[in-house]
């Protein structure tokens, strides 16, 4: 799932200093999941921004929750109770999709990040997220035991561990573990080492975000026409 | 003044040396190489001299490394290049932290426009590591993928692809005395030895270890590689301590790196004006020790350049 | 699962109604005959609340006073506590609200009470019941009584060891307040007729009950010193002479039989009670068994009476036969006997307690005839309690099979609202659905709960009761009524989901102390097994939780009307986990609280999130101090660590926005008196800078 943390509090309250209407727009997709984006997460913020504004002496300003089910679905925009421009800004604490998409969708909003996007993680443990996924586009995992390289090695090595490698740990940070190390590992418990020193050509970064534009997905099946607009 | 080569295009024998260090091997020389570090400035001056005055007469190449440790300084290339042009044959050291394949390869290239043969693939230190934390990692290739491409350099294409999806071809393409590195005391050396193998696999010429202090761990480590059919020659690393804090800090923070307890001892017993002497003697007894079981030896004096000369003494060479 | 829209908008219209609860009954409620809500109960006595607890109790129970002394308490056999350590002694802590509140007990009269006379044959618990019911209906009922005195059974037949007359007057002048008329020493079939009545009222309920023992044609038993088990109970309970002898044989094991022998007993005798049942067969409660057994009684079992002996014109013996068998192949009562084994055991007096039977002299000059086999009375129609007769109703064990006290009042009841019909010219349908209830809470999640031993009943030693009439039960001290309260495990209150809300995200399940969130789809929370904890709601990202037992928003709101009432200054709202506090702290009756802190008891600190603590500083709170038990010193087991969690999380947001983070503090409590509460209280508001 798509994991994103809370934004420093002095940037939102910078990123909104200008602002009377605000709406704190909360995502019941994967930010609900990983407890930073959900309706809760939103009424805090709210409560918060609705503090600080008191303490700063600001008493025209107005700070709105809503939640949809998801801020990266078309449909669920009409879950909005109010349209999004009838607001100063729209404070989303989406992942970076919802916050984009929501722009997107109503063109005349200020539509505002509350969260930074990071990873795709798996939750690991009560109140832990891991990432396990890069989203390079061009997937390596069935030649590296599950392990990811280029999310659990601090370089995105393809070709096995650097020399910064150390009990099993990173250069970077002796709590950091060693992601090729982790791969000799998994392939030597599943008797597959010779996945290790296979010859792999250098990775496609044309399939990672490359400056070609949004990569795109699609089904060609569940379109209305093969023709689309963006 | 200048010794740019010739941009020639003419077939080579593949056995015919492109280096000093290349033909030393052959010649079945005990080697042995230094290194310089660039300095973060334009004040180079320095290091050219150390270079000039301790291991030109002294050594048969010397390393440049490549903004070590993520350090920002000059660039490798140009101080190799300033090598070329004293006379002092230089080992190009190269990181892929920094540059894409594009990068990557027009070096190479470039590199060897400017007379430069020896080349040190390396993946390099995290940015974390350095000055320049915030820096983007570029890691496009690892030292695998570079050795790769300068193979296929030296086929005479480049990595990329024309329209119709045939490799582009060179007009004129260099050929390289392609090293690597390995770190052959690590606590767990099988991934290092199958690091190697891609390494070997995909063109690497000679090796140069990461610091060694332990002769009999270095002894085994050889035993597996030629083993295994790895029958590059090797230089064993020789990082010169100066004082016992210093490989204290090694054992607790440089990976793969082994400071026994006699040598510790032998800088903590040491009077400070002796230190040095016994630094030196240090180093001659590691390598008199390893100087069988390898090919030869790297020494990284780290800013004490001018032992070099009294190392190579000490270990009778 | 069960079929019911969980959707936010389904749940959104449900805001300010119990339907949540009352979708699913907790067992105790199930099993009670009258359904009272034992849950609400419990829960306003537990907040100290008896006042409240009082009207919930009354609400469905017209003779509190009297079920809180002798109630059979088939919410205590059905209680979910039982599957842990103990069930809750909920009939204790009913008969000290109700103590409590004594004569004071609040009155519902009908605003109008303008509607058709009714009269009432017989003022037991039936009659009493339908009485109430019609009365708050707005209908003129008269009840007839036979004895001068109403009540019933509780007033004539139950000893006063157990249930004091003034107990029982208590109930009945309760009744009597919403406008019930009683008329005492008229009994029906002999000073007026039910055609008399019939011609002055719309319609006639007869509730009259077993008002005759059950005799048995032995050699013998037309002896004076054979009684009958009511006649002897009754004169017992008007204080009227009785013969009795020193040595006395009770015949029967019911209930009844039980309390003639303990009365007996009292009155100095030395008592024997003869049963044809073993220990496990016969029908007193067990613990009726083991009191009277203690007071000196000696029990024979599975023995069969043949004769009373009577030489010399005085009683020496029963002679008794062994009991071979009671119960036939189908379970039903047929007993066999083995003739050859016969003794004779010494006694100077029989009571026979052999069951009781209706006394149908209330029939003489009317319509209404028994029928055939003389118990089931004149073919009534059992689901609408109508008689042969137009207009002419009955109710109570009279129709039933016999019951206890509250049975009866279910009985009565059911009877008003079929009169009810009647009167108001629709058909008789009466509808005894009742929601599904809960089922057994499974030994995985027994385990995890916190230990919480029942109190035991203060009661007199059995060598100092057994001399006297005084009550051999007594009311608990109110700490122990509250402790026990506390123990009730709000079965059915806890979490429900919105599953549209619901993003499956795991945070309930792993917040859960007790793991019984499932999550597939959504998350599902059984609520057989849900604590009502409260900590999944607070945890919930998705804010998709909601507590079916209490409104989720009615904490702020209460958190705001409790700040706004604060003077000018500084404010502190004090949270404070009500599992140990007393109820005047928790009520506001006690020593006042430090000039500025408004104090906001809850059952359990868990049910507190970051959310409320923020929302308490928005309402204007200059600081918010919780105060919670130590750890393990809660009901739940992860209330303390949680608050401190949630506590540290404020102070991190407030820290953000640059205010003081000393505005939420946590105090734990180091011991349960107010004064340590009191002492954080003022900390508190010392440490606030204005």
């Amino acid at each position: 799932m798509i994991v994103a943390d809370r934004k420093p509090m002095e940037e939102i309250l910078a990123m909104l200093a200008p602002y009377k209407r605000v709406l704190v727009l909360a995502c019941g997709g994967c930010v609900t999941v990983c407890v930073s984006g959900g309706e809760k997460q939103a009424d805090l913020l709210a409560s918060q921004l609705k503090l600080a504004a008191a303490a700063a002496g600001r008493a025209d300003v107005q700070f709105d929750v809503d939640c949809i089910t998801r801020q990266c679905d078309r449909e669920f925009a009409a879950m909005l109770k109010k349209p999004l421009d009838q607001y100063d800004a729209v404070l989303s604490i989406a992942c970076g999709v919802g916050v984009g998409f929501m722009s997107e969708l109503a063109p005349q909003a200020t539509v505002l990040p509350g969260l930074n996007t990071t990873s795709y993680d798996a939750s690991t443990a009560k109140g832990v997220w891991q990432e396990y996924c890069g989203g390079c586009g061009d997937c390596l995992l069935a030649e590296t035991g599950g392990i990811c390289p280029i999310v659990r090695c601090s370089k995105g090595l393809t070709n096995g561990t650097c020399g910064g490698t150390k009990t099993g740990k990173c250069e970077v940070s002796k709590d950091m573990d060693c992601g090729w190390y982790l791969i000799f590992k998994k392939l030597q418990a599943a008797g597959k080492l010779e996945l290790y020193t296979k010859v792999r050509p250098a990775k496609k970064w044309s399939k990672d975000r490359n400056g070609k534009g949004a990569r795109r997905l699609t089904h060609k099946e569940l379109m209305e026409t093969e023709e689309f607009s963006k | 003044m200048t010794t740019t080569a010739l941009n020639e295009n003419t077939p080579v024998n593949p056995n015919e040396p492109v280096s000093r260090l290349q033909r030393e091997f052959q010649a079945g020389h005990f080697v042995v190489s230094g290194e310089i570090g660039p300095p973060k400035g334009t004040s180079i001056e320095k290091c050219l001299h150390e270079a000039e005055e301790y291991l030109k007469h002294t050594v048969v190449a010397v390393n440049v490394t490549d903004i070590q440790t993520a350090v920002m300084r000059t660039g490798s290339m140009a101080i190799s290049h300033m090598l070329v042009d004293r006379g002092i044959e230089p080992i190009f050291q190269m990181v892929t932290r920094d540059r894409n394949r594009l990068a990557l390869q027009s070096d190479l290239l470039s590199a060897w426009c400017l007379g430069i043969r020896n080349v040190l693939a390396l993946t390099g230190d995290h940015v974390a590591m350095g000055d320049h934390a915030d820096a983007k990692p570029v890691f496009d290739l690892d030292s695998v993928g570079l050795l790769r491409a300068m193979t296929t350099l030296e086929n005479g294409s480049d990595m990329g692809l024309d329209a119709k999806g045939n490799a582009n071809v060179l007009e004129g393409s260099p050929k390289f005395f392609k090293g690597c590195c390995v770190t052959p005391c690590a606590d767990e050396v099988e991934p290092q030895i199958l690091k190697l193998q891609m390494k070997v696999a995909a063109g690497a010429q000679y090796v140069q270890t990461q610091a060694v202090y332990e002769p009999a761990a270095f002894e085994k480590f050889m035993t597996e590689i030629r083993k295994r059919g790895i029958n590059v020659p090797v230089l064993v690393g020789i990082v010169q301590l100066k004082t016992a804090g210093m490989g204290k800090y090694m054992n607790t923070s440089v990976p793969g790196v082994k400071v026994p307890d006699w040598i510790l001892k032998k800088l903590t017993d040491a009077s400070k004006e002796d230190r040095q002497k016994i630094s030196i003697d240090i180093c001659g007894q590691l390598v008199r020790e390893m100087k069988d079981m390898c090919q030869g030896a790297h020494l990284m004096t780290l800013g004490w350049d001018h032992c070099v000369p009294d190392i190579i003494k000490a270990a009778g060479l | 699962m069960r079929d019911v829209d969980l959707t936010s908008a389904a749940m959104a219209k449900l805001t300010g109604t119990t339907e949540l609860l009352d979708r699913e009954w907790a067992p105790c409620r199930n099993a009670c005959p009258v359904h009272a809500d034992v849950r609400a109960y419990l829960e306003a006595a537990a907040a100290g609340d008896f006042v409240a607890a009082a009207e919930i109790i009354r609400r469905d129970i017209p003779f509190a006073s009297i079920c809180g002394r002798i109630c059979h308490h088939p919410c205590e056999q059905n209680c979910r506590r039982a599957d842990v350590e103990g069930a809750v002694a909920i009939r204790e802590v009913k008969r000290f609200v109700v103590e409590g509140l004594g004569a004071s007990a609040p009155v519902h009269k009908a605003i109008l009470q303008n509607k058709a006379a009714v009269a009432i044959v017989g003022a037991g618990p039936a009659g009493l019941a339908a009485a109430l019911d019609l009365a708050k209906l707005g209908y003129r009922p008269t009840v007839f009584e036979k004895f001068p005195v109403a009540g019933g059974i509780p007033r004539t037949a139950i000893p006063k060891y157990r249930l004091p007359a003034d107990v029982v007057k208590q109930d009945v002048d309760w009744i009597a307040a919403h406008g019930v008329t009683i008329v005492t020493g008229v009994e029906i079939g002999k000073d007026k007729t039910i055609a008399d009545l019939q011609k002055q009222f719309a319609a006639v309920l007869v509730t009259t009950g077993l008002a005759k023992s059950r005799t048995l044609p032995l050699p013998g038993a037309d002896h004076p010193r054979v009684l009958p088990v009511l006649t002897f109970l009754e004169a017992v309970a008007f204080d009227q002479p009785l013969d009795i002898g020193k040595n006395v044989l009770v015949i029967g094991g019911g209930n009844v039989a039980v309390d003639a022998a303990r009365s007996a007993v009292r009155l100095g005798a030395r008592v024997q009670m003869m049963m044809l049942e073993d220990e496990q067969e016969m029908p007193a409660w067990w613990w009726e068994q083991h009191e009277a057994k203690d007071e000196g009684v000696t029990f024979i079992h599975r023995r069969g009476p043949v004769e009373i002996v009577v030489k010399g014109g005085k009683i020496t013996g029963l002679k008794h036969r062994k009991v071979t068998r009671v119960f036939d192949e189908a379970k039903k009562f047929s007993p066999t006997y083995d003739d050859a084994d016969q003794a004779v055991a010494a006694c100077d007096a029989v009571i026979l307690a052999i069951g009781q039977m209706p006394d149908l002299g209330f029939l003489a000059g009317c319509d209404v005839k028994p029928d055939a086999n003389g118990r089931v009375l004149f073919g009534i129609n059992k689901a609408t309690h109508e008689t042969a007769v137009a207009g002419v109703f009955a109710a109570g064990e009279i129709v039933t099979p016999p019951g206890s006290a509250v049975e009866a009042c279910a009985s009565g009841q059911r009877a008003a609202k079929a009169i009810d019909m009647f009167l108001s010219g629709k058909p008789i349908v009466l509808n005894d659905a009742t929601p599904p209830y809960i089922g057994t809470i499974d030994a995985q999640t027994a385990d995890k709960l916190i230990r919480c031993d029942r109190n035991p009943t203060p009661t007199e030693p059995a060598d100092v009761r057994a001399k006297n009439w005084n009550e051999f039960e007594h009311t608990f001290p109110e700490p122990t009524a509250l402790a026990e309260a506390r123990r009730c495990m709000s079965c059915g209150s806890g979490a429900e989901v919105v599953v549209d809300k619901c993003a499956a995200c795991q945070t309930c399940f792993r917040v859960c102390p007790f793991d019984i969130p499932k999550v597939t789809d959504v998350a599902r929370i059984d609520s057989a097994l849900c604590q009502a904890c409260g900590l999944c709601m607070a945890a919930c990202p998705a804010n998709a939780i909601v507590p079916k037992g209490y409104e989720p928003h009615a904490l702020r709101d209460r958190v705001k009307s409790a700040v706004g009432k604060l003077p000018a200054g500084k404010k502190v709202v004090a949270f404070i986990n009500g599992f140990h506090a007393d109820a005047a702290s928790w009520t506001g009756k006690a020593d006042p609280a430090p000039a500025g802190v408004a104090e906001i008891y809850l059952s359990s600190i868990s049910r507190l999130g970051p959310a409320e603590i923020l929302a308490a500083i928005e309402a204007g709170a200059t600081g918010v101090l919780v105060v919670t038990e130590p750890a393990g010193a809660d009901r739940y087991p992860t209330t303390m660590r949680k608050a401190h969690a949630y506590v540290t999380r404020v102070r991190t947001m407030l820290k953000e926005i640059g205010l003081n983070p000393d505005r939420a503090q946590l105090a734990v409590r180091t011991a349960a008196n107010r004064a340590v509460v009191v002492a954080a209280e003022r900390d508190c508001m010392n440490s606030l800078i204005r």
